[in-house]
């Protein structure tokens, strides 16, 4: 009797929309979290008094200029949505492909994939004046439009991704719901991303975007930064010891990095070849990309490329692969990676005008660098109270029945983080 | 028992590494999935997109070699795109005209005029730091923008050409087909105007067009109050995208533009293709005139000749 009310009547839980929102760890939580919550609740204050800047001072005190037309939060919505889309693949492949290794991610993943889209679209809104006439995008919404696309697509997935993660908590409708759900939410994060790919591509005015090729790339890209962001969120949470992963699920996640880094780098080389190859070759494009292999614009293009081979070179080796120290490192040079290459494929766009002009470099200004920060830290925020409010870790004998037969033997648990780690046997490869 | 609870032959043999649970046919059924709903997000784009081209492939087979005949099909096509919005506010409604311009390229000196004419004349804000028209200064022997001078400070150089480049008025205007709210369009006379307060400054139109011709104000416009234009609107403009409207508040009542008003060697003609008679139609039907990135299929309302 006393451990039954113990159980469901532990201090500080409130049930809400049939969620034990547990307030009480914020209560127990340690001198270190509270100073990281406010370190991110200052910057989200900074970047709120930048927004207010910009309202009232007008769109001037960005760096952006008819020739720079868009900026930072361009390619941070790129960013955004690709390392949501990228989450969301892991956890699909659980339900998908059946990858029941990266179970105990799922929910991380899918709370990931929500916030990262929720300051995508936050930052799209805050670079727009009168955000209010945004209104119109509902009313009169234009079918030839892509930026109707992307947009609707991103809010549909946003709310998507909270509901999936309210499904997975609650576990309402079951093992099958779950499955259900990302039936759904796998295809529209490709459907989103595909759409953010061709706000790019579909525009004949701007020579090195109008590829087809940006939209397998920003599939690519998605894939390998959202497993690489995700992999580093697993190692920090397992160092803080809020759950422990079987170094064979990290194993799993930098093969499969490794293996869409090498697409990725590919399709790089593909379009690099076509821009090039004499038989190809026109000025409005190898001019163009001459600014980014050699000229004014190579120090944010060509680190996309060292730090892609070298991520790849550190997964590619071997002995050390199963290091985390190895792991950790490619998987954050990549993170970095793809970031640049957001903001070399935003200027691609701009470096020389539609009118053959070439502008130099765009850097983000004060406010825009103020909004980006806050916008970070408003998600980040998010991410660290809800990891620590909401049952981040699945019950071990929640879900499972389903895919049962088959791979119980190899379901990576979530085991107590008190276990000593046991260094990885390396696989003995066959042929 | 179900089939995949039996280990297959080849699967029993093969020693799968830890960790790796994919059995083949799952991830190929998951690879069909995902392709299936890749190819079926393509379809609407994909099927507006051949709709498009077969009703472009029927006009061409129809539209004969003769002057008329070409004219009607560039009048045809202008109005293929026409939002059917209520007219823009900032103007008389349209008439039956379609508007065109033809710019000679060989009169050009490159001096500006037509530049600081329309600013005065639309109220381009003063310190905003665009203006609707731009003029390049071109490398003789070809037509290659890459290589062109926009910020020249020496007019009339006879070793250069002067390109006056503005809003094309496209039939096909990739601004119009990428704004998300439908705040511009295309009038039945061919001019494409935006709708000040319904624009929601994404500036993807900006992004869309070919030419440059779309501007932003960054900041508020500031124009002295003497030289103010009452038929121009002014204060709604403020962070909102802008461009060369044909001068619609003029020429729709008879006048013609201030750019073709201020030229002083008479390099740009304005007028009505519609009238068989007009100048431009003359011109374009019987001159070797060429348009700026014809081969991006906007099909602009501005021809150059020279």
């Amino acid at each position: 009797m006393d451990v039954a009310e113990a159980t469901i009547e532990r201090p500080g839980v409130k049930r809400f929309i049939g969620i034990d929102w547990d307030f009480g760890a914020l209560r127990t939580a340690g001198p270190r979290y509270w100073a990281f919550i406010t370190v991110l609740l200052i910057f989200t204050l900074l970047g709120i008094l930048g927004w207010i800047a910009f309202l009232t001072q007008g769109a001037a005190v960005m760096a952006q200029r008819d020739e720079f037309t868009w900026g930072l939060w361009f390619s941070n919505y790129m960013y955004y949505v690709g390392l949501s889309a990228g989450g969301l693949v892991v956890y699909a492949s659980v339900h998908l492909f059946g990858a029941e290794q990266f179970r105990p991610l799922a929910r991380l993943a899918v709370l990931q994939a929500g916030v990262l889209v929720m300051i995508a679209l936050l930052g799209d809104i805050t670079d727009l004046v009168r955000p209010w006439r945004m209104f119109w995008f509902v009313v009169t919404p234009n079918p030839t439009s892509i930026f109707v696309y992307t947009g609707s697509a991103a809010g549909a997935y946003m709310v998507l991704c909270f509901a999936d993660l309210w499904v997975m908590i609650t576990g309402k409708g079951g093992e099958k719901l779950a499955h259900r759900m990302t039936l759904i939410a796998l295809p529209f994060a490709i459907y989103l991303h595909t759409t953010t790919a061709y706000v790019l591509a579909l525009n004949k005015s701007r020579e090195l975007w109008n590829t087809a090729v940006m939209v397998p790339i920003f599939l690519t890209s998605a894939t390998a930064s959202g497993v690489a962001l995700l992999m580093i969120a697993a190692y920090i949470m397992q160092y803080f010891g809020v759950f422990k992963f079987k170094p064979s699920m990290f194993r799993s996640l930098s093969t499969f990095l490794s293996t869409v880094i090498i697409i990725d780098l590919f399709l790089l080389f593909v379009e690099i070849i076509t821009v090039y190859w004499p038989t190809a070759a026109k000025l409005g494009h190898t001019e163009r990309m001459s600014f980014f292999l050699t000229g004014s614009y190579a120090w944010m293009f060509l680190p996309v490329l060292v730090l892609g081979i070298g991520s790849f070179a550190l997964l590619a080796g071997r002995k050390t692969r199963h290091l985390p120290v190895i792991q950790l490192s490619a998987a954050a040079m990549y993170v970095v990676a793809i970031f640049l290459k957001r903001y070399t494929l935003m200027s691609m766009g701009f470096a020389t005008g539609t009118l053959g002009q070439y502008q130099a470099p765009y850097l983000p200004s004060l406010v825009e660098v103020l909004l980006w920060l806050g916008l970070l830290a408003f998600g980040l925020l998010f991410m660290t109270v809800g990891a620590k409010v909401l049952p981040m870790v699945e019950p071990e004998h929640g879900h499972g029945e389903m895919h049962g037969e088959a791979h119980a033997s190899e379901h990576a648990e979530i085991v107590p983080a008190m276990v000593p780690e046991t260094v990885p046997e390396t696989v003995p490869e066959t042929g | 028992m179900s089939e995949e609870s039996k280990p297959r032959p080849d699967e029993a043999e093969v020693q799968l590494p830890e960790g790796c649970t994919l059995s083949r046919r799952r991830f190929i059924e998951g690879l069909g999935a995902s392709a299936a709903v890749l190819a079926a997000g393509t379809v609407p784009v994909l099927a507006s997109s051949l709709l498009a081209d077969a009703a472009q492939a029927s006009e061409a087979g129809e539209a004969g070699h003769t002057g008329d005949e070409v004219l009607d099909a560039i009048i045809e096509h202008d109005h293929q795109i026409n939002y059917p919005g209520k007219p823009v506010y900032y103007a008389d409604p349209a008439g039956d005209e379609k508007w065109a311009m033809v710019i000679d390229t060989k009169a050009c000196i490159g001096c500006r005029r037509c530049v600081y004419a329309c600013v005065k004349e639309n109220n381009i804000g003063r310190e905003s730091g665009f203006t609707y028209i731009q003029v390049l200064e071109m490398e003789p022997g070809k037509i290659e923008l890459e290589s062109a001078e926009l910020h020249y400070d020496e007019a009339g150089r006879p070793d250069r050409w002067y390109m006056p480049t503005q809003c094309m008025q496209c039939a096909k205007p990739p601004c119009v087909y990428g704004c998300p709210v439908k705040a511009t369009w295309k009038e039945p006379d061919g001019i494409v105007l935006i709708d000040y307060n319904k624009c929601i400054s994404c500036r993807n139109c900006m992004i869309n067009c070919p030419y440059g011709a779309r501007h932003f104000n960054w900041v508020r416009p500031e124009v002295p109050a003497e030289e103010l234009n009452p038929d121009v609107p002014y204060e709604e403009k403020a962070y909102v995208v802008e461009k060369c409207t044909f001068c619609v508040h003029r020429t729709r009542n008879g006048q013609t533009t201030a750019c073709v008003e201020a030229c002083p060697v008479g390099a740009r003609t304005f007028g009505n293709l519609n009238d068989p008679d007009s100048e431009v139609a003359q011109l374009v039907k019987t001159r070797r005139v060429w348009r700026l990135k014809e081969d991006l299929s906007t099909d602009p309302m501005i021809w150059y000749v020279g």
